[in-house]
């Protein structure tokens, strides 16, 4: 096996090389240990990557609504960096994809305005030894659970990998005049609507950019999450995240569904 | 691809062009999806932020000027539920109250059709955009932005497309809350998804002292009754709020089924006794198209967990 990348802490060298021996650890439940077997995949090692990042500060205008360009940048390379790193073990490993990866932003109380972004997810290899790693040369990555991997399968879809994209947002505070203004009517604010959804729109185009670039035919799951992390109630971090994935076949190989049924509790 | 409508953000209209599909769907019901011939097109989404007028004159703060005071909200042309308590025990003292009314909030509930009606329509619109025949596991929320005083409607969901399937009729795509083995079983049965119907109630506790006393669960000897009995006031409250977004949806069907209805109560409690309740009721609105036939004898199955 090469050499583990300069990247990595020697620690990880030395897990790594045990894995290669055979040995695999995983986090997956048996039930999705035995789909993955059942589609030809085998589970080498959990694999993580981790960057801590400080995220640093901008200047927003009190009264505009605009995108924070430098935290959007800052959000998006220490997420990759993370990503990397991951794909970086699984890769020292010989592992044609990561799949259930999960991606945590973590932050401590030793460092402010530091975050710890952390990727983590179980490698697995094909067993007839045919390659599956995506137009990139890496291992593909996943979100998707044991038994979401084998019904996607079934579908004649391969993943390609986790694609996310992200925009940071300063909504306006709003002047005294503004509120007086409408002050005890139900009204639209086309300003803040529009304003949030050009932040929505902005990360989830970026994310498709992230799944043209894989040469994907689509991203199933697709996910839009929110949050303030530490910066106040106006500024928003907007986080789309799905899985790429590619068509392989048209058949669809997924038995008929019948009623069951069960006689668990 | 059909031309973006002018209304959607500029990013939108960028998104869409790209050739591949995005979908908010879980990768089970993507199967169920795909093995019912409907093929995903793209993740739709509508929003709408609204000024919520009500917080300016219904809080506990005003809560000395008496019940008249609250009728004279915009939108309110004084129709809708009204219900009036007079109090059993002639004077007190000046803050006893001396009577309790519980009423409908009209600006209320014509505020969230509003937001609703805008955001979902939003929704429609960049699924037409797409060229979708549905609109499948539509999932709306709404909630505070930040500490605005505004709140803001979402509704998302995973535009469809029927795998050669004729041009959308009217070039309207229907809408559902159901994806995956759900629709399917829906569409096994013998029904249609025809769109979403939501509608929201809202209704206004002025509580009467007697209301008041036990909700308090104190002064029992003012409030005429044992602890533990029945607050009248507020249970006719809980019933009309619920009657009245029910009435609401059912005049939404146009003679379709409702199927899959959720309803959520919320209540915000505004002083002893006095509240604002919101009632939303959701569903799907289907129209059967086929005779249902017998599905076959289900398997019993145990799982080995």
């Amino acid at each position: 096996m090469s050499d583990t990348p300069a990247d990595l802490p020697e620690g990880a060298s030395r897990r790594l090389e045990e894995l290669e021996q055979g040995l695999f650890t995983s986090d997956l439940s048996v039930n999705e240990f035995l789909l993955i077997k059942e589609v030809g995949f085998h589970p080498l090692g959990f694999v993580m990557g981790s960057s801590i990042y400080h995220t640093g500060i901008q200047t927003r205008r009190w009264s505009q609504s605009q995108e924070l360009t430098k935290l959007t940048g800052a959000m998006y390379e220490a997420r990759e960096l993370a990503m990397t790193r991951m794909e970086e073990e699984a890769s020292e490993l010989g592992a044609d994809g990561v799949v259930g990866v999960r991606l945590d932003v973590n932050y401590y109380e030793w460092g402010k305005d530091a975050a710890e972004f952390i990727a983590v997810g179980t490698a697995v290899k094909a067993e007839n030894g045919v390659s599956h790693r995506n137009k990139l040369g890496k291992p593909f990555t996943s979100d998707l659970s044991g038994q979401d991997f084998w019904t996607l399968m079934q579908t004649g879809y391969l993943p390609l990998g986790l694609v996310m994209g992200t925009c940071v947002y300063h909504i306006a505070h709003r002047g005294l005049g503004q509120t007086l203004g409408s002050a005890g009517q139900n009204v639209e604010l086309p300003n803040f609507t529009q304003a949030l959804y050009e932040a929505r729109e902005l990360a989830m185009t970026r994310m498709q950019d992230e799944s043209n670039r894989l040469g994907a035919s689509g991203i199933v799951g697709v996910r839009l999450e929110e949050k303030s992390h530490q910066w106040g109630s106006h500024t928003i971090e907007f986080l789309s995240l799905g899985t790429a994935v590619v068509r392989t076949s048209d058949q669809v190989t997924l038995p008929t569904p019948t009623t069951i049924i069960s006689l668990d509790n | 691809m059909v031309g973006t409508p002018v209304d959607l953000p500029e990013a939108a209209g960028r998104r869409f062009t790209d050739g591949a599909f995005t979908s908010a769907l879980t990768v089970p019901d993507f199967a169920a999806c795909l093995q019912m011939g409907l093929e995903p097109v793209g993740f739709v989404q509508g929003f709408c932020v609204m000024q919520w007028g009500w917080q300016g004159f219904a809080g506990p703060s005003t809560a000395g000027m008496g019940g008249m005071g609250y009728r004279s909200g915009p939108g309110d042309a004084g129709q809708g539920y009204s219900e009036s308590w007079q109090c059993p025990h002639g004077f007190v003292s000046m803050e006893h109250r001396s009577w309790g009314q519980n009423f409908e909030q009209a600006w209320v509930e014509q505020a969230w059709a509003t937001g609703f009606t805008a955001a979902y329509g939003r929704l429609i619109e960049e699924a037409t955009a797409l060229g979708a025949h549905g609109v499948i596991g539509l999932v709306d929320t709404s909630g505070p932005l930040g500490d605005l005083g505004v709140v803001e409607f979402r509704v998302q969901g995973t535009a469809v497309r029927v795998l050669d399937g004729p041009a959308p009729h009217e070039g309207r795509p229907w809408s559902t809350y159901l994806a995956g083995q759900r629709l399917a079983k829906l569409i096994e049965a013998g029904y249609a998804p025809v769109s979403i119907a939501a509608a929201a109630a809202s209704v206004r506790v002025w509580a009467s002292c007697v209301t008041g006393y036990l909700t308090e669960g104190t002064a029992t000897a003012f409030a005429y009754q044992q602890v533990g009995a029945e607050i009248e006031q507020t249970a006719k409250a809980h019933m009309a709020v619920r009657r009245i977004a029910r009435e609401r949806v059912r005049a939404q069907l146009g003679g379709d089924s409702l199927h899959g209805a959720s309803m959520t109560t919320s209540e915000r409690e505004l002083g002893e006794g006095d509240a604002e309740l919101l009632c939303v009721l959701r569903g799907n609105r289907v129209r059967r198209f086929k005779a249902f036939d017998p599905m076959p004898a289900p398997r019993p199955t145990v799982r080995l967990l």
